[in-house]
């Protein structure tokens, strides 16, 4: 870091205060652990054993919500219940498929729609309980329930229907569903709740009510899980401290239980700038950094005896697209001027936007070099389902002109574009006003297109009226968003599909209104209802190519993800996508440095 | 009217009225004639220039020239200067287009530099926009949301204050009743709830003026308290009593009668309460509800300023914005406390 | 005493029913409601939503959702319900007293802190009239107010993290469960210092300002000239008699501090993570989460009311000349 020099007698003065306050060096201690036998069906883990102790201090963006798998909405929430809680099956990130969690194995059946688990033997939950398949029966039954509305009954069904789940016996459970359904593994994942804590709720109706954060902070030992983690307290908007499940059911070769680490400290933080200053003075393991930060943290890298590794492009995307939509209001307004709709919904106005962008400008300039354009859907970051031959737009005014002359725009002496009928080209864009790098982005944008003779118009709205405008009123011409990449295709059905409600540009259509659209909606059901994993990459691909050409979304950039940590981690396996500390379970610290 | 100008001599015979009423003077002078201070547009960006650092200017060839730099390090957007090379300044040049004082159309700026060389007296920003210019530009919405504030508070604080001073009774107890509700709401949270309702389709001036009436929304009740305090001792006087005995309507006893007697300490109230809106209007920005992208105020300017890199990464020439909030806000202080000490020296009304 | 006492709660009835009554008519004139974030949510169905609107009575126009907020809040039955949040799925009254201590305390530390700097400094200014201290005092008074307090936030931050003299933000140390009580108790004092001085720079000014006017005109007042002429020592006449007046309006300001205990120190809050109350509406009312607001607007205007009350009983505690009746 830089050093400010503070006057000597300044700096005596608070380093008596300092003494004052902070009997400084302080060390955490465990308690030491419960013992408990293995259970039968243990998993052991493959990665070289170490050694037990020390505390992983982390931080996260918010407080988490609940803790309620039936509830959570947000990210942080669901973090904190995938410590807490297991599945059936979990996505091993760094293999890059699904593997066994708590069911040891499974079969398929020959037409692909039945699934027979085979749960491991001796799990306990916790607080001691044994885990059987009652618990996994008890699970969907609570999705199933009509009294408890939750955003898992829409991914356990397909074609409308849900699936059928039956006990065979303590240990199998058999799940069939009423069609193929492609990302069936990935989604079965689901938290698997206690039936002997939550049965009473259930039947009381007040399930939706319960492991909130008030249970985590009061009684934390009442949330029982078969996760890594336990809650040891949790202060709302302040911390959690996580400590070792005793009854986890995975091990290491020389037989020692998971996790290693005593404890596991999560920081919630509202601003990342003390954070950010926070983990750059060693005061903590775990940092996610944006790109613009990571040129001064990394200098106290050696200091502090960390790495900020760059993690490569982020999974979210943001873009640029044009209200197509044809329809009017109940005052028979239509939603967009005819002449303007008439400009939006050809194809070559539409790529000439995109040419006219200077997203490699973007990215040197306003994010240090740490990012890379978007031309697709799916963020290069997800590496199983990109498609890296999409038609690309590279920062080309000229090509930009021609497009547009040929789709019979013109460039006036007052340097303004007309279209055929000589209306100025002109629109506004609206976006949601959460973050600076958007705003960058659409200033930039208006740049850009002001280069074109095009004339645009910004208006940031809080996310209540961004969100009414694109999906209720249609009262808008063009808007900049933001979607945070999931894993599965599967998860961008609404926007894909044109009856989808996230199909922005023009959305819920009774039927494909072009040829573009119908084959993509085509594509979408088929990849839909395949296991084949290469045969659904092939239908996708292909949908990502009709994006690309069609452009009814302009993609902008990605930021890369910088990760900073600590380098007395071990067991540190960096996925391709996705956080650097996803296997918390398995990190132990080679020795204990003295704070 | 007398009494107005009297007091406005009374302040210039303070050396401190003399040196707070020039340093506002000059700030108001400057955002009058921004547009032909400033090199660019608010929005201009260069996208190859951004956190450049202030540029330096030199003299050679018989006239200034401004340095050229390039990009050393882009990891930490450090740029070195190119000895000796340079790009003449150009006084009176052609720029954007604009209307001096609103009115005459012109593309004269003081100074230009021509493309691709640029000019940043005081740095750029994370888009390669003038900091200088924006400096300039925003400083038109930071010093006229106190003033087009406070004259809604005072329209409507003496009018509602007046009015309920002079008439008293049930229409005194209701508008008391009301103000004590809104005041009782965390100014803060009213202002966001406010704000959220907006219509749709603002313009950029539009949200400018919508944000000084939440402002003032906020404010006029303890204005409109100490009017009606005041118009109730005013009330049973003399000439007030003689001027309802020959029959004046009460508007014109009001007009004629109180608002003379009240309109110093109005005044005085007034320009105590600039500060809170140019704070306020920062406060909003940093909530992401003030003045948005891409007009320029000194608010908007900080809260985005508010990021550890600037510190680190010594990008102090994002951080001029605080300074120019900062004297600000302490002439308007300062010169409120003279105008009190002159107007109400015993601080009977004015005890805030 | 007793019956001022009576009154003073009793005006407060009205005054919760026509804030809350107004904050839910503001916010439902907002577009958009609490299942905005569902909405945007990619796989998210219509029919979830509209399932979800029916668990939370947003299908109710929003005088019906005020009414029936209302009927549940009265307490027929002796227990009063606030409704839960639609966020946290936890009663509002609870969600709202976790962070309640936070808050309080800092109110109370910035409160405190401007008085021990603010009162002297109005005190000295005052008996030193137009010197050159006064002048100064006053200037740097303002000049602490002219920083925007997100601002002054950051400066602290930056001064913490450059000296590492006192924690980057927060209100606990990480190893605050494993502590004693009282190494608990100085770790929230080491928390507090930089919180407390950004909050409480800001009043500095104008209770300095109170004080010196209030003296001024206490010195100047016939009881003084009395006082002296009987020989009666300096020290004695100024802080027995002109402190004891002068500080009175004084005490009534410190009880309309409390208006500000709900949103006061929300750039504090943000800015240096501390876990207060004010992040917890804010989020509230950007996301509606309806009765949340509502149940925090009921909180801070009794604590208004009360600190009211409380700063009167101080009064007349102070100055036995005030009677109340």
């Amino acid at each position: 870091m830089r050093d400010i020099r503070f006057s000597k007698v300044f700096r005596i003065g608070f380093a008596g205060l300092a003494v004052f306050f902070c009997a400084c060096g302080s060390e955490i201690e465990s308690e030491g652990r419960e013992e408990h036998p293995l259970p039968e069906g243990v998993d052991v883990v493959e990665r070289p054993p170490g050694v037990a102790g020390d505390i992983f201090t982390g931080t996260s963006a918010g407080t988490p919500a609940t803790f309620n798998p039936l509830v959570a909405e947000d990210a942080t929430s669901s973090d904190a219940i995938q410590r807490l809680l297991s599945g059936l099956t979990r996505f091993d990130p760094v293999k890059d498929e699904v593997v066994p969690s708590l069911a040891e194995s499974w079969e398929i059946s020959e037409d692909g729609r039945s699934f027979t688990f085979h749960l491991r033997r001796g799990v306990r939950w916790s607080d001691g309980e044994p885990f059987t398949a009652d618990d996994v029966i008890f699970t969907f039954d609570a999705i199933y329930d009509e009294r408890y509305p939750n955003r898992m009954q829409m991914e356990f069904s397909v074609g409308g229907e849900p699936f059928e789940v039956e006990k065979i016996d303590d240990y199998t459970v058999r799940i069939t569903t009423a069609e193929i359904y492609a990302p069936f593994l990935l989604y079965i994942g689901t938290a698997i709740l206690p039936k002997h804590k939550l049965y009473e709720a259930y039947e009381n109706g007040t399930l939706l009510r319960a492991w909130t954060i008030s249970t985590a902070s009061r009684t934390p030992r009442e949330i029982v899980g078969t996760g890594p983690f336990r809650i040891r307290s949790f202060r709302p908007a302040q911390r959690m401290i996580y400590e070792p499940n005793p009854h986890y059911w995975r091990a290491d070769q020389e037989g020692r239980r998971l996790p290693y680490v005593d404890f596991f400290i999560e920081r919630f933080v509202q601003d990342q700038n003390a954070t950010m200053v926070a983990f750059a003075s060693g005061q903590s393991d775990h940092q996610a950094i944006t790109p613009d930060q990571v040129a001064w943290i990394r200098r106290n890298a050696e200091l502090h005896d960390y790495t900020v590794s760059d993690r490569g492009p982020s999974t979210s995307t943001s873009f640029i697209w044009f209200n197509q939509n044809p329809g009017s209001n109940e005052n028979g307004t239509p939603f967009v001027e005819p002449h303007k709709l008439k400009w939006f919904t050809d194809q070559r106005f539409r790529q000439a936007i995109s040419y006219g962008i200077d997203r490699q400008g973007l990215i040197d300039g306003v994010i240090f070099g740490r990012g890379e354009p978007l031309w697709s859907s799916i963020s290069p970051a997800n590496r199983q389902w990109h498609n890296p031959d999409v038609k690309q737009y590279p920062y080309d005014p000229e090509r930009a002109r021609e497009l547009l002359e040929a789709a019979g725009f013109e460039r006036r002496a007052d340097g303004n574009l007309y279209d055929a009928e000589g209306n100025r080209v002109t629109f506004s864009i609206i976006t949601n006003e959460d973050n600076r790098l958007r705003a960058n982005m659409a200033t930039v944008f208006m740049e850009n297109m002001k280069d074109l003779g095009i004339e645009v118009r910004l208006r940031l709205l809080d996310f209540s009226n961004f969100v009414n405008r694109i999906m209720e009123s249609f009262n808008y011409e063009a808007g900049l968003l933001g979607f945070t990449g999931g894993r599965d295709p599967h998860g961008g059905m609404s926007i894909y599909s044109s009856g989808g409600r996230l199909h922005v540009w023009h959305p819920n259509q009774p039927e494909p209104a072009t040829d573009w659209e119908a084959r993509i909606d085509e594509l979408m059901q088929m990849q839909l209802r395949t296991l084949d994993e290469d045969e659904r990459r092939e239908y996708f691909n292909e949908v990502q190519r009709i994006m690309s050409e069609q452009m009814p979304l302009i993609y902008l950039i990605t930021p890369n993800i910088y990760e900073g940590l600590r380098n007395r981690w071990n067991n540190i396996d960096p996925p391709n996508m996705g956080s650097l500390i996803w296997n918390l379970d398995e990190i132990w610290a080679e020795k204990r440095l003295l704070r | 009217m007398t009494r107005r100008k009297g007091m406005f001599r009374q302040v210039l015979e303070r050396p401190l009225g003399v040196v707070v009423l020039s340093v506002l003077g000059l700030f108001y002078l400057i955002a009058l004639f921004a547009d032909f201070l400033s090199p660019y547009e608010t929005s201009d960006q260069d996208l190859q220039k951004t956190y450049h650092p202030p540029t330096a200017v030199f003299w050679d060839d018989g006239g200034l020239q401004v340095q050229r730099y390039e990009l050393a390090d882009p990891e930490v957007m450090g740029y070195a200067k190119i000895e000796g090379e340079g790009a003449p300044i150009q006084f009176f040049a052609r720029g954007f287009e604009y209307r001096l004082l609103g009115l005459i159309p012109m593309d004269r700026h003081l100074f230009q530099v021509e493309a691709p060389d640029r000019i940043f007296l005081l740095g750029s920003d994370e888009t390669g926009r003038d900091n200088f210019s924006r400096l300039l530009f925003g400083s038109r919405i930071s010093l006229s949301i106190g003033l087009v504030g406070i004259s809604i508070i005072m329209v409507f604080g003496f009018m509602i204050g007046g009015f309920a001073g002079y008439f008293g009774g049930f229409f005194d107890s209701v508008t008391m009743r009301f103000i004590e509700l809104v005041m009782a709401i965390p100014g803060l949270y009213l202002l966001l709830v406010l704000r959220s309702t907006f219509p749709e389709h603002l313009s950029p001036a539009q949200t400018f003026f919508l944000i000084v009436l939440i402002l003032s929304f906020l404010a006029w009740g303890g204005t409109a308290r100490i009017i009606r305090g005041m118009t109730l001792s005013l009330r049973n006087r003399q000439f007030v009593l003689a001027a309802e005995v020959l029959g004046q309507s009460s508007w014109k006893i009001i007009w004629k009668h109180i608002l003379p007697n009240v309109f110093s300490y109005l005044i005085v109230a007034a320009s105590l309460s600039i500060p809170g809106f140019i704070l306020g209007e920062a406060a909003l920005s940093f909530l992401g509800l003030g003045i948005q992208e891409p007009s320029a105020s000194w608010g908007l300017m900080l809260s985005q300023a508010q990021d550890m890199k600037v510190f680190m990464l010594n990008f102090w020439w994002l951080l001029i914005p605080a300074a120019a909030i900062f004297v600000t806000v302490i002439a308007f202080n300062v010169l409120g406390d003279v105008l009190r000490d002159i107007v109400d020296p015993k601080q009977k009304f004015l005890n805030r | 005493m007793r019956t001022v006492i009576a009154r003073r709660l009793l005006a407060l009835i009205p005054m919760l029913l026509g804030i809350t009554f107004l904050a839910m008519l503001l916010m439902s004139l907002a577009p958009g409601d609490f299942l905005d974030q569902v909405r945007m949510q990619r796989d998210a169905d219509p029919d979830y939503i509209e399932r979800l609107e029916r668990e939370f009575g947003l299908d109710n126009p929003w005088y019906v959702r005020y009414f029936l907020w209302l009927k549940n809040v009265l307490p027929w039955d002796l227990r009063s319900d606030f409704g839960y949040s639609f966020h946290y799925k936890v009663d509002v009254w609870e969600l709202l007293g976790q962070r309640l201590p936070a808050t309080i305390i800092l109110s109370l530390t910035s409160l405190t802190f401007a008085w021990i700097i603010a009162i002297p400094l109005g005190v000295l200014a005052a008996i030193y009239k137009d010197s050159i201290f006064d002048r100064v005092s006053s200037i740097l008074a303002y000049a602490a107010l002219s920083i925007p307090e997100f601002f002054l936030a950051l400066l602290a931050l930056f001064f913490a993290a450059r000296t590492g003299l006192f924690p980057l933000g927060g209100f606990t140390s990480t190893e605050y469960e494993f502590m004693s009580p009282i190494r608990r108790l100085f770790d929230i004092a080491h928390h507090l210092v930089l919180p407390t001085i950004v909050v409480g720079i800001g009043s500095i000014a104008s209770i300095m300002r109170i004080m010196r006017a209030n003296f001024i005109d206490n010195i100047r007042s016939e009881y003084v000239t009395t006082a002296r002429a009987k020989g009666v020592p300096e020290g004695i006449v100024m802080f027995r008699h002109v402190f004891r007046n002068a500080i009175n309006p004084l005490i009534t300001a410190a009880g309309f501090a409390f208006s500000t205990v709900l949103s006061g120190a929300l750039m504090v809050e943000i800015v240096m993570n501390y876990p207060g109350i004010g992040h917890l509406v804010f989020h509230a009312l950007l996301q509606q989460d309806q009765f949340v607001v509502l149940g925090a607007l009921v909180m801070g205007s009794t604590m208004l009311i009360m600190g009211n009350l409380l700063a009167d009983l101080l009064l007349a505690w102070n100055d036995p000349r005030i009677r109340y009746d």
